[in-house]
């Protein structure tokens, strides 16, 4: 398997920890390796609504970093993703490329179009393969229901993901839970945006958007729902504990993130090796469903 | 996109921009918006529109079709898109909304309108290279788990960005 440069984005560094723990133990558990470094800044993605120049540039400048380094990107955010993919298309135009060209010269980079970006999932998925996963499983987990949800930008604009997932259909993290021996749920709001991308500018709209994903959730009776992007864990995580406060509810869905539903599957320490115990809403009730003898 | 009621006056040709139409699909990203025939599947498939029928896709494509400049660049409304693309996957003439609105938010901002935490976030990357840099307690909690401690280029990136202005854009208050 190629190495590949670790794209760590601005919030899951600092406000997820959990996710990088977890993604970091489950590469180096199934062999993919990281390379960190120190050159790589924000993708740009909230730019964009500013100044969709300078949101290509930071794109820009990132790949160039992972092109000069000769590795592809791996991510772990959804949006980081998407803002990358995007860029990468918007410069296959040759005239865009000479223009951001131009200004990436004023740092001394250049962009050449080598360098490709994979979220984790896709390189779990494409590079691993649900097969090997499977052959790696040391814990049954075949006891837990979890709902999946994509996050947008890991499928959308489907033109930047070269037919990677189908975005009105989606299946790879299906697939992947489903390696993991956990069962994934269908239910109806699965394609429902967590609206991390609006809440900075307006709390309401996105907390009526989670809040109908999670009502849906309830109902289902599910054991976690496995997010795959930061941002949408602190929208059906943390904000679901700031609703449920709001409410006076008590009930929580219990939020996973990929990795860590994996790293359980592969044998992991749930706190050391996973940071569950840094996920806000308790998971003490799945791991006794699935057998693990823990306490978070 | 106006939340008053009772304003359902006709709309004065002599307060329209005629010309904003072209102004908006100048751009090369926006240029879609001509093929747009005003059908509604970008709103029916917006997760936005549904919990917040004041934002609309179909609504801000027709307005800048129309040329109502100044209600269109001064809503707070345009800031309000998750970004989620459902509105171009869906869209039966391959129009990208989320690109022409990006345009428009890009012209809102350079008259004034540009909400604060976009503002605030470009400074910071401006600073350090990221919208939240490590601060004491996550480099804190990085190091008791063994994680690296987070470093990143933000001096490029400030020269690289400055190119564009985007550091002279002013935070505003949309309508």
């Amino acid at each position: 398997m190629n190495p590949y440069a670790l794209f760590l984005g601005c919030t899951t560094p600092t406000q997820v920890i959990q996710y990088e723990l977890s993604s970091r133990w489950v590469c180096s558990q199934l062999g993919i390796e990281l390379v960190d470094t120190d050159d790589f800044v924000c993708c740009g993605i909230n730019q964009i609504n500013l100044s969709q120049e300078a949101g290509l540039l930071l794109a820009a400048m990132n790949l160039a970093h992972a092109e000069r380094k000769g590795l592809d990107i791996l991510t772990l955010c959804a949006a980081c993703t998407g803002a990358l993919a995007e860029a990468i298309e918007k410069l296959k135009d040759q005239e865009t490329r000479d223009q951001v060209n131009g200004k990436l010269k004023t740092i001394g980079l250049e962009y050449t179009g080598s360098a490709q970006v994979k979220h984790i999932s896709r390189v779990l998925y494409e590079d691993v393969g649900v097969d090997r996963i499977k052959s790696e499983v040391k814990r049954d987990l075949s006891r837990l229901q979890v709902a999946p949800h994509y996050g947008c930008h890991y499928l959308k604009p489907e033109s930047a993901f070269e037919g990677f997932d189908d975005p009105d259909n989606p299946k790879t993290l299906h697939q992947l839970i489903s390696a993991t021996g956990a069962i994934p749920v269908q239910y109806e709001t699965l394609s429902l945006c967590c609206g991390g991308k609006s809440f900075p500018i307006s709390k309401e709209p996105a907390w009526s958007l989670i809040q109908k994903k999670l009502d849906n959730l309830m109902h289902k009776k599910i054991d976690a729902l496995v997010v795959q992007c930061q941002t949408c864990y602190l929208m059906f995580a943390d904000q679901q504990k700031v609703l449920n406060e709001q409410l006076g509810e008590q009930d929580h869905v219990p939020v996973l993130l990929f990795p860590q539903l994996l790293g359980l599957a592969l044998g992991a320490n749930p706190n050391n090796d996973l940071g569950l115990d840094m996920n806000g809403i308790s998971l003490n009730l799945l791991l006794s469903k699935a057998g693990i003898k823990h306490t978070i | 996109m106006n939340q008053n009621k009772k304003s359902k006056e006709p709309i004065q040709v002599s307060h329209l921009d005629i010309k904003f139409r072209s102004e908006v699909t100048s751009h090369k990203e926006a240029s879609t918006l001509n093929a747009c025939f005003s059908c509604g599947t970008c709103t029916a498939g917006c997760p936005i529109s549904e919990v917040f029928p004041e934002y609309s896709p179909k609504k801000l494509a027709k307005m800048v079709k129309l040329g109502m400049k100044h209600t269109v660049l001064s809503s707070r409304f345009i800031w309000y898109c998750t970004t989620c693309h459902n509105c171009e996957q869906h869209c039966p003439q391959n129009v990208k909304f989320f690109n022409i609105l990006n345009v428009l938010k890009n012209m809102a901002a350079k008259e004034g309108y540009a909400p604060s935490p976009w503002v605030e976030q470009t400074q910071q990357i401006m600073k350090t290279g990221l919208i939240f840099p490590q601060n004491e307690e996550s480099a804190e909690k990085r190091k008791a788990l063994s994680l690296p401690a987070l470093e990143s280029n933000g001096a490029q990136a400030k020269k690289l960005i400055a190119l564009t202005g985007i550091d002279k854009i002013k935070a505003g208050s949309p309508k």
